[in-house]
């Protein structure tokens, strides 16, 4: 038996579940995306249609979109600011006792359930919690639809920001201590080895982090759910009214198909963006 | 000494995670420990602790044993849910409400009930049964219940009189309303009525609710009944709309007002109960008729809903007085009662949620 035969033979277990997993269930949504729907009856009916996708070109529509991007991007943005210099001091100190105590808290974060945070979120800084009057410097009145964004964007950094500083340790952890120490021996300070030498040879690291944070963001349900307070309303909270509550599976697929082409467009972009800003022999 | 070898470790596995998956996949027999073993749909909160409590008892009597499990969000999810699984749905009694019932009878999911095999409901009144295309009666109803307008009067300055009043500027921000997939679009109803539409001439409602959102009136949009309570509970909201269970749980901790005897709007009134889902296993289904019809007599109506809040359907039972105040008097009925055309509401749901997001959020947003 040739290599690639044998190659192809290992390979078939994996894709037949890839395709039993992954591509059925989205090939079944993109079909059932373009039944109509009778208002009262549970799912989609006999016959096609693009009614679900040209009455999501209704205006207001492009706005759930903007929301559940632009929150996700700034919150994705937010934790990785956070989590890179957090991670970089986990993967770099020489102090154990310190090492200990990050992955421990960061840990800790990822176990502690999703709900109880956010309802200690809703808690801390809701309308009458006690750091209310966070909105009211930053600006926003807490009883503001706009406060609701906001509540929105801490809760997903709490629910990131663990996941991103875990990743972002192994980035640091595979480049070579030495090659800072290189620069600082031929007189470069701190700061610049961070931006000169650190910083280039850990972005793939930080795009592959990115990505993954930003996918969890824009495809977070319980978050805007719970501190969305009904008037920040990500697509996934779209998807889950018409499957859910209305039964209108055909809209809701309509969405899921939509999500799905502007996720894979803007991964696509962001590595484009990426190929040409970073050098090739870094990126590998 | 007995050692561990891996077949038995399988064998003990399996069994284990075959009885716990029972309720789900059908499979009784010889795992289960006697009788029938039931799978029920129920609301969290008070309901589920009262039906516990009255199912240990109940099991201890007959040997037939219940699983619940918990509607997720709006019953009306529960037909969503059950529509890609049927006929494959482990679900013996699925507890509902007039819409919820409407759109599992479309669907030909509900068994029809007779007074010979549940005796307890010869007691309940005729109007208060679903019924289906042939003129048989297809739920059980153990409540009547309603939605209301109320508010928190220790967070109300002066008393609200009429709905008109929540346009003023002191209830920026202070209502707490459902989202139309909630109680099937009854807020949509009553800001109808109150500006001289129904059901079926809604759009003076809309207009209404547009005035509010765009004044920023609106606080909260809810889902269920754990958001409405913690919205009003935590003074995050004042003035709300919605059912009387979740008010009777707020009424519970804090000074509430029910608007139930508004001059120019109306009580919802709508009948909760169980629906008997079909089931090729006979035993299953009467054990699940048995259960649904214990749920009816007066002792278990009474106790059932006593701590909802709600109104028992068996007029042998009696109501709590703690709420005798919100339902009214058969004279009271006309005056302040509305019973809607939930068939009909229930067909718009779908087309109502979607205007909500088109344009009444994008006015909140702004406002």
């Amino acid at each position: 038996m040739s290599m690639s035969v044998l190659r192809r033979v290992l390979l078939s277990p994996g894709l037949l579940i890839l395709a039993v997993l992954v591509v059925a269930p989205i090939t079944l949504m993109a079909l059932e995306s373009l039944r109509p729907f009778v208002g009262g009856r549970a799912g989609g009916t006999t016959g096609w249609t693009l009614r679900n996708y040209t009455e999501l070109t209704q205006p207001a529509y492009a706005y759930y979109f903007w929301d559940t991007f632009r929150i996700g991007f700034i919150a994705s943005a937010a934790a990785l600011l956070l989590a890179t210099p957090l991670a970089w001091q986990a993967a770099r100190t020489t102090q154990p006792a310190l090492r200990v105590l990050i992955f421990g808290l960061l840990i800790s974060l990822l176990f502690m359930s999703l709900i109880a945070k956010l309802y200690a979120i809703q808690m801390t800084f809701g309308p009458t919690g006690p750091f209310a009057a966070l909105g009211t410097l930053i600006g926003v009145p807490a009883r503001s639809p706009q406060y609701a964004q906001v509540q929105v964007f801490i809760g997903l950094l709490h629910f990131v920001l663990p996941l991103a500083t875990l990743m972002m340790i192994g980035t640091f952890q595979n480049i070579s201590p030495r090659l800072e120490e290189a620069a600082s021996s031929l007189g470069a300070p701190r700061w610049s080895v961070a931006l000169s030498v650190t910083l280039p040879l850990a972005v793939p690291g930080l795009l592959a982090a990115f990505m993954i944070v930003f996918a969890a963001c824009i495809s977070n349900f319980v978050v805007p759910l719970i501190l969305g307070r009904g008037v920040v309303l990500f697509a996934t909270n779209l998807m889950y009214t018409r499957f859910s509550d209305i039964a209108d599976y055909p809209s809701g697929a309509a969405i899921g198909v939509i999500m799905l082409v502007l996720a894979g467009t803007m991964v696509y972009a962001m590595t484009a963006i990426v190929r040409r800003l970073v050098p090739a022999d870094v990126q590998r | 000494m007995n050692r561990l070898s891996r077949r038995m470790l399988l064998r003990d596995l399996g069994a284990a995670g075959l009885s716990g998956f029972a309720p789900f996949t059908g499979i009784d027999g010889a795992l289960a420990a006697q009788g029938e073993q039931l799978l029920v749909v129920m609301w969290g909160a008070a309901w589920i602790e009262v039906c516990r409590k009255i199912a240990e008892v109940y099991s201890a009597k007959t040997g037939d044993s219940v699983a619940w499990e918990l509607h997720a969000g709006g019953a009306m999810a529960i037909v969503a849910k059950m529509k890609p699984l049927w006929p494959h749905v482990s679900y013996n009694l699925v507890s509902g409400w007039d819409p919820v019932f409407r759109a599992m009878i479309r669907e030909d999911w509900v068994l029809p009930v007779s007074l010979d095999e549940m005796p307890a409901l010869k007691d309940i009144p005729p109007a208060f049964f679903q019924k289906n295309d042939k003129g048989e009666l297809v739920s059980v109803p153990l409540s009547t219940s309603g939605a209301f307008w109320g508010y928190r009067t220790d967070l109300v300055d002066s008393p609200v009189e009429s709905i008109e009043q929540l346009l003023e500027p002191r209830f920026k921000g202070k209502l707490c309303v459902p989202f139309p997939v909630n109680l099937t679009g009854l807020l949509m109803l009553t800001l109808a009525v109150q500006r001289g539409g129904n059901e079926r001439n809604i759009e003076p409602g809309w207009q209404f609710l547009k005035e509010l959102a765009s004044k920023g009136q609106i606080g909260r949009v809810i889902n269920n009944n754990s958001e409405f309570i913690d919205s009003m509970s935590s003074g995050e909201t004042s003035v709300a709309f919605f059912n009387i269970g979740a008010w009777t749980t707020v009424r519970k901790r804090f000074p509430v007002k029910i608007l139930s005897r508004l001059k120019d709007n109306k009580g919802y009134l709508f009948n909760e109960g169980f629906a008997v889902i079909k089931n090729d296993d006979p035993r299953k289904v009467a054990a699940a008729k048995a259960f649904a019809n214990y749920f009816a007599t007066p002792a278990i109506n009474e106790q059932y809903n006593w701590p909802l809040g709600e109104g028992p359907t068996n007029p042998n039972a009696r109501a709590n007085p703690d709420v005798a105040d919100v339902f009214y008097s058969p004279q009271e009925l006309t005056q302040y009662a509305y019973i809607p055309d939930y068939e009909y509401m229930s067909s718009q749901v779908d087309a109502w949620a979607k205007r909500w997001e088109q344009e009444i959020t994008p006015l909140i947003r702004r406002a």
